[in-house]
């Protein structure tokens, strides 16, 4: 398990209630930085293929500039439509002042 | 909970919408939408884009699938209602009587029809539903030059996924300026730049004199005396809501149904919700007919709330968007008066937002950037707007400063 750890970024290169897209292979993430901590889910939208790096953040939620689905970061629920499909999410773990995200 | 027997005429955006939110409060109700179209509800906004341009098929713009109406117990029927007894509570379709507890309307609009002479009016294609996209889509790819009267979102969309398939596209808009007055020309005036550098043409100022049938088409002579000639004609010129089935009954109209802010319509238990309605707004304290994606869902959601008992305020702020090459477009708010301009960046990589500003507070906001650049600012534009905040200029117009601060006064 501990090997699947991946470095991201600074933990303070992510500026409160923001977030930062991260690309790894041929996958694509959004780590988020709120009150609560640090969270990461996949980069692109469960409605249309549109990346939610370019996305609101408020509070725990973030959504999408294209639609407006709105998910919540944490848990990746859909919490407002169009979006119904909830969006996946990754353990996100903070060592040093760096940022990890588990993806396997 | 009462069980209600609750009818839906129409089954677009607001009715499944309505129809999910009904059933998210109250398990025991039936629910049936009646559809005149032969699809389950689907998604309006690819019809002029990624299914014009064969990167969406029929099936990809569901909302759901048959198993999901099955599982919320939502019942779709594909009939035409040609008569409400508002007095019964009895839903005709032709032969058939159907009861209801309470109604929903949702009949959307209806495209405005082009009269030019009688010879080519029926040759013309519109696009509002999958029937007529399909139309479209099979006509053009035996075609090449291809004319579209009416420079707004539709006519505009159409010509951006045209010239996708490598179609050689005329825009003919009577007014001045694409898109209308809402528009601020310099944002107008970069879409128009930016289908002229793929190749369709862009006639604004053109009003139509006469069309002619040709043996290839047509010939299009507007009245500053030039000659479009195109294969086939497709017209996007605005629409009226769909109410032709409530002339002559107790419902009132004016411009669309009129209902009040919790979806109500003047007769009791009859709700009305999207394209089709003339509502009252309590927080821009005035009545709205909107045609958009956005407040047919949040319409539908609020309806599905009051129906099923939940008393509650329609108050979203418009917004709306139209994705034309590269570019996306948003639009949000009511900009009716404003008192000053504010302009945020000034490259569509980045975005350009145009705030419409009174009393130093946001009335509403129009940006337009490569796809995803404008939707963040413009969102927040969207709860400046509902939250009433007074906003520090200097921060609109510095696009270095992120907008979230502005949330934080």
């Amino acid at each position: 398990m501990t090997d699947n750890w991946i470095e991201v970024a600074n933990a303070d290169s992510i500026e409160m209630e923001d977030l930062i897209r991260f690309d790894h292979g041929d996958k694509t993430f959004c780590i988020y930085r709120i009150e609560d901590g640090y969270y990461a889910t996949d980069g692109m939208c469960t409605h249309e293929a549109v990346h939610l790096e370019d996305g609101l953040v408020m509070d725990d939620e973030i959504e999408c500039p294209m639609h407006q689905g709105i998910f919540n970061i944490k848990t990746g629920e859909a919490v407002s439509p169009p979006a119904c499909e909830d969006i996946k999410t990754y353990p996100i773990k903070v060592e040093n002042d760096l940022v990890y995200i588990n993806i396997s | 909970m009462n069980s209600n027997k609750i009818s839906i005429i129409g089954a677009g955006q607001a009715a499944i919408y309505a129809a999910m939110e009904i059933r998210k409060l109250d398990d025991e109700s039936s629910i049936t939408l009646y559809g005149d179209e032969n699809y389950l509800p689907y998604e309006r906004p690819p019809l002029s884009k990624d299914f014009l341009i064969n990167k969406k098929k029929e099936d990809e713009i569901l909302f759901f699938n048959k198993q999901f109406f099955e599982d919320k117990k939502i019942s779709f029927v594909n009939k035409k209602i040609t008569k409400v007894d508002f007095k019964n509570n009895i839903l005709t379709s032709y032969n058939d009587d159907f009861l209801y507890d309470k109604l929903l309307i949702t009949t959307g609009s209806t495209n405005r029809k082009l009269e030019v002479n009688s010879q080519i009016d029926n040759d013309i294609y519109y696009l509002r539903n999958l029937d007529e996209a399909v139309k479209i889509k099979d006509k053009a790819l035996k075609v090449n030059k291809i004319a579209i009267i009416g420079g707004g979102f539709i006519g505009l969309e159409i010509a951006s996924s045209l010239n996708q398939l490598n179609k050689e596209v005329s825009v003919i808009e009577i007014s001045n300026q694409i898109m209308g007055r809402i528009i601020p020309a310099p944002i107008a005036n970069l879409v128009k730049a930016e289908h002229e550098k793929y190749g369709n043409k862009i006639y604004v100022d053109s009003k139509i004199n006469n069309i002619q049938k040709t043996d290839e088409g047509f010939k299009i002579i507007l009245e500053n005396e030039n000659i479009i000639e195109a294969e086939i004609i497709i017209a996007g010129i605005g629409s009226m809501p769909s109410i032709s089935l409530f002339n002559n009954t107790d419902l009132k109209l004016d411009n669309g149904i009129l209902t009040d802010e919790y979806c109500q319509t003047s007769i009791e238990n009859v709700f009305a919700a999207g394209d089709v309605t003339n509502f009252y707004h309590p927080f821009f304290n005035t009545r709205l007919r909107l045609e958009s994606y956005q407040h047919a869902q949040n319409h539908g959601i609020n309806a599905g709330k009051n129906i099923a008992g939940i008393k509650t305020e329609y108050i979203s702020i418009p917004w709306m968007w139209s994705d034309q090459f590269n570019l996306n477009l948003q639009l949000t708010g009511h900009c009716d008066e404003y008192d000053e301009v504010i302009i945020r960046g000034n490259t569509l990589e980045n975005g350009i937002i145009h705030f419409f500003i009174k009393n130093n507070k946001i009335l509403g906001a129009c940006g337009l950037g490569l796809i995803g650049k404008v939707g963040r600012d413009i969102r927040i534009a969207s709860k400046l707007i509902e939250k009433n905040i007074v906003v520090d200029k200097k921060i609109l117009l510095d696009q270095n400063t992120k907008l979230n601060k502005l949330m934080k006064n």
